[in-house]
């Protein structure tokens, strides 16, 4: 299925959490200031209904993700109000690809863990935690995976500044 | 030393007291016997890396001296001036203890080798049992070095050595016990000259159709009672790091590896006296006939005298059977770089289950055999 | 410093009457903790498994990782998007030429540059080449695991002519760059297609050594069949890909189930199969599987080279691409099959020279985080045949 056809599929069985989508665009001849968008097309989704939206994803007949591939976030910029969280599932049986793109506030990022419908997302999750410093509720193993367990802030928010040391080793 | 304590005797021994003589035999004993392990262990390092690199597709050390044979010399070298570590939080007296054992026990153990069928350090009635109760007192020291490090990695080590070598020793001593029936005797020496013939077809491997599976039996409990591939569990490299000796460096170290080869060594000395004929070959044969085989005769006068026109003789049968064993240990590396590594369950299952009852059956079958032969023959 | 003093908990004795005269005494000694790592023969790199042993049993096992985190997504932005490209080499060391090829596709998916023929041909031919290369490390490591030196010393004979072969295409052994995004460094060297279908040939004799000398062995069957079983639910709810999804019986291989560059025309033509395990030395999913899988799909990977041989066409390698790339505004996805599964590369571009974001989604992460539910329950030994049947590079795991 394309992903105009999951779209609707997942309107038509009222997928919990569906806001819209994010479609590439050409840029508008008119006004030349906008570039367009190029790359994929995303269902945008309520950042705290994830997991049941991933649920239905994964057990609707005509969709079955059986796979999460990827749950990853972005920070777009320093002064941007929301932090991104992009889903990547994969269908095996129907060969088709789903991106999801969640907005989540830096001022309260937190959201319910998906570990609960893929137990691949544990590990993604967890790095993600540590990163951007996103809260997944109910995560099963909160700790921190690629960072030392005392490590102090988000590293991977564009706001992020670089410590002067680290235990006493200086990183200057 | 026999021979060389009967030369003393000669010349100058109705001059010496006792106790001097039995200090320049033991002196003797003990300085041959170093001699003799260390220049096996070297030989055999040098021989492991070239088997193993001709195996692989490479050479293996070439550039210290001809084809790298004094390669084990520097790294004897290398290994004597190392620093001696020894854990923070080890055990100092066991730990240093440890190595020595397992080198004592093994050159305890060569005290029943007999070098050639006139000249051996001590020519015990029991021979058998000496080597193999001092080959698995390493064991012992093999524990203790995995205790004393105090480290996870070596416990296991060692606790897999013990709980191997228990399981092994009862087939290696049981499938041995095969040709010491048909021999008679548990004397390397004597069981050797039994197999004298001049082309070999009184080798205990032919005597006997149960000798063939027990001797593969045999085999196979020696590779695991000298810890080799792919029994090497104690020292697995990939699962236990270095199993026992994980903390060990420098000469403890080499320690252990002297005691694995000379241990090998003398494994298929065993095997090599006891299935292949020990000193008999075709060429050892025809040396006897030339040369004569006594060593010691009695004189015109009825006292008794060198002889020294039988050391030819003498030469060739140690020849033939170092090279023997030289070729037992060449199998054993052959399978070491050949075969994975197996299990601990299956080592165990392997050992109990299947070596122990089949060297049980070889033995009772052997015994059937030979009473058979005699009650054939005899009537 | 002072000396840390370690209190162990004591064995406990649980003494139970089961009736008169009879008694039944449980003494239970606590669990090992052994630190598996991150300095260990067996951890291929710098991991960390904290395991929970009973004796030799296995109870519980939690990797631990980041020993060799060199924020490559950090640093994807921060430098430009041709910079980046030698960082993509890093992760997946054994596979470099792939990680280009997931990272090159990605951007190119944004730019939507049409790349020549030749160089497609080309990638082709290196990503395959460079998938033979690091399934040849990942079997001959394996073995080593399970205690077998000498294949290891065979599969890297091969691999150093294939090394020898990229050196003569990019200069480098082990980390490329050589295909870069809108095509390719530079063309190949004359007789270098020649060479390849030299190696094409002496391969196919060699391959048939290891499956002489090891995969079939039985010392090695015994040590690896029915151990670290991962089930087919279990493979699809941890998110495995690659090897380890095929050795669970699934079939799915991106490069045909959603062909990027011309696989799907390769496919058509019936050049390759796609290996799936059927459980043949023990139950489904067992880490034999899984190695059959490996090497089974070495022999493919000849397969597409020598299609892409026959196929070879003349013409450029690289398409027009200006020296400082600006992509345009977008996000794209690319999920490219990479010898440990799939490698995706999300990239996030605002229209200027630098990345909004480079997210990358290492294979090895993903299929190292079965193994706190495979490891319990089986042997220390077989914790070592697990965890190298997964195949992680920790390069990439922590990236």
């Amino acid at each position: 299925m394309d992903f105009q056809g999951i779209h609707d599929r997942l309107v038509a069985i009222g997928a919990p959490g569906l806001l819209g989508v994010d479609l590439p665009r050409k840029p508008d001849p008119k006004n030349k200031k906008d570039k367009g968008r190029a790359g994929d097309a995303f269902a945008l989704v309520d950042a705290h209904k994830l997991a049941d939206f991933l649920e239905v994803c994964r057990d609707d007949d005509r969709l079955k993700f059986e796979q999460l591939v990827d749950l990853s976030a972005t920070d777009p910029a320093k002064d941007a109000a929301e932090l991104w969280i992009n889903v990547q599932l994969l269908s095996l049986k129907f060969r088709h690809r789903l991106a999801i793109k969640c907005l989540l506030p830096k001022s309260a990022p937190s959201l319910p863990s998906t570990v609960r419908v893929y137990r691949a997302s544990q590990w993604h999750e967890r790095e993600c935690a540590e990163m951007f410093g996103i809260t997944f509720v109910g995560h099963p193993d909160p700790r921190n995976i690629l960072l030392p367990d005392d490590w102090v802030g988000s590293p991977m928010r564009k706001d992020y500044e670089f410590p002067k040391e680290y235990h006493g080793i200086s990183c200057e | 030393m026999n021979f060389f304590l009967e030369g003393i005797y000669q010349t100058v021994g109705e001059h010496l007291p006792m106790w001097l003589m039995m200090l320049i035999a033991a002196v003797t004993g003990i300085a041959v016997v170093l001699g003799m392990v260390s220049l096996i262990a070297m030989f055999s390092v040098w021989l492991e890396r070239k088997v193993s690199g001709h195996i692989q597709c490479r050479y293996g050390p070439m550039y210290v001296g001809w084809h790298g044979w004094l390669q084990s010399i520097a790294d004897g070298v290398k290994l004597l001036l190392k620093e001696d570590m020894i854990p923070r939080d080890a055990d100092r007296v066991l730990f240093m203890l440890a190595p020595g054992l397992v080198l004592a026990a093994i050159l305890g153990a060569f005290a029943a080798y007999p070098l050639t069928p006139g000249i051996w350090f001590g020519d015990i009635d029991l021979g058998v049992f000496m080597i193999i109760a001092f080959s698995s007192m390493t064991t012992i020291g093999v524990v203790m070095a995995g205790w004393a490090s105090n480290s996870k990695w070596t416990i296991y080590g060692s606790m897999r050595e013990a709980a191997q070598v228990v399981a092994y020793e009862i087939p290696l001593g049981v499938s041995l016990l095969v040709p010491v029936m048909v021999a008679g005797t548990f004397n390397l020496r004597e069981a050797s000259a039994l197999q004298a013939d001049w082309f070999g077809m009184k080798w205990f491997l032919f005597t006997n159709p149960f000798m063939l599976p027990a001797f593969v039996l045999f085999f196979v409990a020696a590779l695991a009672e000298t810890k080799r591939a792919p029994f090497d569990l104690p020292e697995a490299e990939s699962e236990l790091v270095a199993g026992f000796m994980t903390e060990y460096s420098g000469i403890r170290w080499s320690f252990f590896f002297m005691e694995e080869y000379a241990a090998m060594f003398l494994m298929s000395a065993l095997g090599a006296v006891f299935f292949l004929g020990g000193f008999e070959s075709p060429l050892t044969h025809f040396a006897g006939e030339l040369f004569g085989k006594e060593l010691v005769v009695l004189g015109a006068s009825g006292a008794k005298e060198l002889n020294f026109a039988a050391i030819p003789y003498h030469l060739v049968a140690a020849v033939t059977l170092i090279a023997k064993c030289f070729f037992g240990v060449f199998l054993m590396m052959w399978l070491r770089w050949t075969l994975p590594r197996v299990r601990i369950d299956q080592v165990m299952t392997m050992g109990y289950k299947y070596l122990t009852p089949l060297s049980l059956l070889c033995v009772l079958g052997a015994a059937l055999w030979e009473a058979g032969k005699h009650a054939l023959f005899a009537s | 410093m002072t000396r840390e003093t370690q209190t162990t908990p004591a064995a406990t004795t649980r003494v139970q009457r089961l009736g008169p005269g009879e008694v039944s005494v449980d003494i239970r000694t606590p669990d090992l903790e052994v630190n598996f790592g991150p300095q260990h023969p067996a951890t291929h790199g710098v991991m960390r498994i904290l395991m929970r042993a009973d004796g030799e049993l296995v109870t519980g096992a939690q990797p631990h990782l980041g020993y060799l985190h060199r924020c490559a997504e950090k640093i994807g932005e921060n430098v430009e998007w041709l910079q980046y490209l030698p960082y993509t080499d890093r992760y997946d060391y054994l596979a470099s030429m792939n990680n280009n090829l997931g990272y090159s596709l990605a951007v190119e998916a944004l730019l939507g540059v049409e790349i020549p023929r030749r160089a497609t041909l080309i990638r082709i031919i290196c990503a395959e080449l460079n998938r033979i290369g690091s399934h040849l490390v990942a079997f001959g490591t394996y073995g080593l695991d399970i205690g077998a030196f000498t294949p290891f010393l065979y599969t890297f004979r091969e691999r150093e002519w294939m090394m020898a072969l990229f050196e003569k295409i990019c200069g480098a052994r082990l980390t490329y760059s050589y295909i870069r995004i809108g095509g390719l460094f530079n063309d190949a060297p004359p007789g270098w297609f020649e060479e390849v279908g030299r190696f094409c040939d002496v391969f196919e004799q060699k391959w048939q050594e290891y499956v002489d000398l090891l995969l079939v062995n039985q010392i090695y069957v015994k040590r690896t069949a029915n151990i670290g079983i991962i089930s087919r639910e279990m493979a699809l709810d941890f998110g495995l890909t690659g090897p380890m999804v095929r050795g669970s019986g699934i079939d799915w291989d991106l490069r045909r189930d959603m062909p990027y560059m011309c696989y799907d025309e390769i496919w058509r033509s019936g050049a390759f199969k796609i290996p799936v395990a059927r459980g043949e030395m023990g139950a489904l999913g067992d880490c034999w599987d899984r190695s059959w899988v490996r090497v089974m799909e070495m022999i493919e990977s000849i397969k597409i080279v020598r299609w892409c041989l026959d196929n070879m066409v003349e013409g450029p390698v690289i398409a027009d691409i200006p020296k400082t790339l600006k992509v345009p505004v977008g996000e794209a996805y690319v999920g490219i099959e990479n010898p440990r599964g799939e490698l995706g590369h999300y990239v996030v571009s605002d229209g200027g020279k630098v990345s909004i974001r480079t997210r990358v989604r290492g294979p090895s992460f993903c299929n190292l985080a079965v193994l706190e539910d495979i490891l319990p329950g089986s042997l220390v030994g077989d914790a070592i045949a697990i965890i190298g049947s997964t195949d992680i590079v920790v390069g990439e795991t922590d990236r």
